[in-house]
């Protein structure tokens, strides 16, 4: 099919699959976002349980393969009597595994901290949470904006995801598989997507990269 | 200047160390350490590497807990934690060998972040003397930049500032010129040595023996976790009474 | 002075004082009943759901489970290290070109590795799987999928192996063309290789991600664990437990990859001190 019959029909479908997958995007790394900051605390805690909580967290939702956690939801949660909405199913998958990276990256953020700087706040007299508010978290989340900019992209492309569970509205993936599976979409198809995809993720890097040069942390 | 008290019938040391142990795990750092600091004395700590001076400088803001004895200020022990332990280090400087100003704000918002946040101080009155000490310092002209483009001499004149804005009883230095280059050194001392001339109580743990003779009310020299020398300076440098103050001195001639 | 590197993760908590240890015993003992709990609840459900019954968990006591599994692994592994090498044949290949001199290799080859690395493996491998056959060309399922997780990675690792090429200090080249090497030779021969070393551990991370990539290796009908997989499940009708051990061993199998990784980076960061 040629790229004008291509969009004559499919082209609504594509506008909706872009926002799907948009939209997917946004929530899944909010949900990560905010994941990952629990999981960060917890990590750095004095308490026990919540750290070794927090690191099994982190390497099990490091390794474990996005299709293996998403056939886990879909398959095998009903035979625990959980059922989760197919939509539900990819925003879990696609908000755990990069809440993992995402506190990596903040914990790296906090290390680069050098480590006097907290002991001169606590020597001037300031308490933990003004510590912790003044000087640690302003640092770390801005020295995290590249990694950050990075795992929003990422969680992007984990989208895709929901191209593997019959979920409607359809994502830029699926409806990739979809045209191809009921006409021959040829590479024009793939390349709208494809493209659509990488516009999103130059353009996500294009901001990332300007708000660290505003916030960049000279050292 | 500073708070001065030369009365003699109330001669309670400001800050009072008193049979004072601390380990590093096996390690004894502090070997029954007793120290008196009187208000408007300059006593400079001064010993070879590893002699738990800086350990010394550092339980008197509780930076460093100890494991028997007692830290005394102002006559009252040390608070252990919380809201008082916080209210007592705002009352002491301390100065640190690699400066820690908070890189992510600029010189003039390190020095207000203090007593904005610690003392409540309004925005406008805490920046006004804010600037004042960066100029009495000598680098009011970098108010507006971030620590990382200032030299090491301006940064470490900087956090003295900061540290001055707190209005403290007493100042801590921690080998404050160890990090700088040798031609940076001199304008940290010069600051150093006004302070004391204004009558502020400091602690001083430095290799400056130039520094020490010239300033200090008492030289404090310590070795292997003890305290083995207490003196005035002409003395200490024209007499030492002990083998190993003697050989300390020796060794670091003609550096 | 101490060789071990403090960081502000180890400063910002200090010494507690009594009341501060009492309140982290608190927590502490709270948070280890939420947990608990958490635990509790879990394997309730999977009590009360029959999960438990040893008809689902039985045959991985049998020696024939566990060697079909190893075949399937032996399909992903296979599928990876073919991935991995084509990813690191195109991202070498794609680094020289984004490094040349000349400026229409230079964008093209910038261009290609953000395209590969702005789009989802998962419609790189649609693309083979459906629409490569739509144009007669006919490939093995092996193929269909360790070509497109490769394209996925080429870039990650022609950016990685770029990075690995910067951190080699200027003067290893000038030394070596002083000695009247030409200019491939030193690059191939002194710069490159160094330029890998500095970046094992990143490309040990990327193979991380191709393994993970290939468990998609069920959309073109490859065999690979997930396949075998499948047909455990419809051979003893135990879904739930055969998908949670396969998810176990892929996370054992990433696990161990990342902490190669690692190591290899603590030891390099050793040598570094040791040298200077």
């Amino acid at each position: 099919m040629s790229i004008s019959q291509l969009l004559e029909q499919y082209g609504e479908e594509y506008l909706l699959a872009l926002l799907t997958t948009w939209k997917l995007t946004a929530i899944c790394f909010s949900a990560a976002f905010l994941i990952g900051i629990l999981i960060t605390v917890f990590r750095v805690s004095p308490i026990r349980p919540l750290r070794i909580f927090a690191e099994l967290y982190i390497q099990i939702f490091r390794n474990i393969p996005g299709a293996s956690l998403l056939i886990l939801l879909v398959y095998a949660l009903p035979y625990l009597n959980v059922l989760l909405s197919y939509f539900l199913c990819v925003a879990i998958a696609a908000s755990l595994i990069p809440a993992a990276f995402c506190s990596e990256y903040l914990m790296a953020g906090i290390n680069t901290i050098a480590p006097g700087q907290i002991e001169a706040a606590r020597a001037l007299g300031m308490t933990f949470p003004q510590i912790i508010r003044g000087v640690v978290i302003p640092q770390a989340l801005r020295s995290s904006v590249l990694p950050l900019t990075n795992l929003l992209t990422a969680t992007m492309l984990t989208t895709a995801l929901a191209s593997q569970v019959p979920m409607k509205p359809r994502d830029l993936t699926g409806l990739v598989s979809h045209i191809n599976t009921h006409a021959v979409g040829g590479v024009m198809a793939f390349l709208i997507s494809a493209s659509l995809y990488c516009a999103t993720a130059v353009v996500i890097g294009q901001i990332g990269n300007l708000i660290d040069r505003k916030v960049r942390i000279l050292r | 200047m500073y708070d001065t008290d030369t009365k003699n019938e109330s001669r309670q040391p400001i800050i009072s160390l008193q049979h004072v142990n601390k380990y590093f795990g096996q390690l004894h750092v502090l070997k029954d350490i007793s120290l008196d600091v009187y208000r408007g004395e300059v006593i400079v700590v001064i010993g070879p590497s590893g002699s738990g001076k800086s350990t010394l400088c550092r339980t008197i803001n509780r930076l460093e807990t100890i494991d028997s004895g007692e830290i005394l200020f102002e006559g009252k022990p040390l608070p252990r934690e919380g809201k008082e332990l916080a209210a007592l280090r705002a009352q002491i400087g301390m100065v640190f060998q690699s400066f820690n100003l908070f890189a992510h704000r600029t010189i003039l918002d390190n020095v207000t972040m203090g007593p904005m946040n610690v003392l409540h101080t309004p925005k406008k009155e805490a920046s006004e003397e804010a600037m004042r000490l960066l100029e009495r310092v000598g680098v009011g002209t970098q108010a507006s930049k971030v620590p990382a483009q200032l030299s090491g001499g301006q940064q470490q004149r900087a956090a003295i500032a900061r540290s001055l804005a707190m209005h403290p009883k007493v100042m801590l230095f921690d080998e404050p010129t160890s990090a700088l280059d040798p031609e940076m050194i001199g304008e940290v001392l010069d600051v150093m040595t006004s302070l004391a001339a204004d009558g502020m109580t400091m602690v001083v743990v430095t290799h400056e023996m130039n520094f020490a003779r010239r300033v200090a009310s008492r030289v404090v020299f310590m070795d292997s976790g003890s305290i083995l020398e207490e003196n005035t300076p002409d003395e200490f440098f024209t007499n030492p009474k002990t083998e190993r103050a003697r050989f300390f001195l020796n060794s670091i001639q003609g550096h | 002075m101490s060789t071990v590197r403090i960081t502000a993760r180890d400063m910002l908590y200090e010494e507690p004082g009594p009341k501060a240890k009492l309140r982290i015993r608190v927590v502490t003992g709270i948070s280890l009943a939420a947990i608990a709990a958490l635990a509790v609840v879990v394997i309730r459900q999977f009590y009360i759901t029959g999960q438990l019954d040893p008809k689902y968990w039985s045959f991985f006591a049998r020696a024939t489970t566990w060697t079909f599994l190893g075949k399937g692994l032996l399909g992903t592994l296979e599928a990876a290290i073919m991935a991995g090498i084509l990813a690191f044949t195109a991202g070498f290949l794609l680094m020289l070109g984004r490094i040349s001199r000349f400026r229409i290799l230079r964008g093209i080859c910038t261009a290609l590795i953000e395209f590969t690395r702005g789009v989802p493996t998962l419609l790189f491998i649609y693309f083979f799987f459906l629409v490569v056959p739509q144009f007669g060309i006919q490939m093995s399922a092996f193929w269909k999928i360790s070509i497109p997780v490769a394209i996925s990675a080429c870039g990650v690792v022609a950016e990685v192996l770029r990075s690995g090429v910067n951190a080699v200090p200027k003067g290893q080249t000038e030394a070596a063309l002083s000695l009247g090497m030409r200019d491939g030779s030193v690059f191939l021969k002194v710069v490159f290789p160094q330029a890998i070393r500095y970046v094992i551990p990143a490309l040990i991370a990327e193979l991380v991600i191709v393994v993970k990539d290939t468990t998609f290796a069920y959309v073109v009908n490859f065999p690979d664990l997930m396949q075998n997989a499948k047909v455990l499940i419809s051979n003893y009708d135990a879904l739930l437990s055969v998908y949670l051990v396969v998810a176990v061993i892929y996370i054992l199998i990433n696990y161990l990859l990342n902490r190669l990784s690692d190591t290899v980076a603590a030891r390099q960061r050793r040598k570094k001190l040791n040298v200077t």
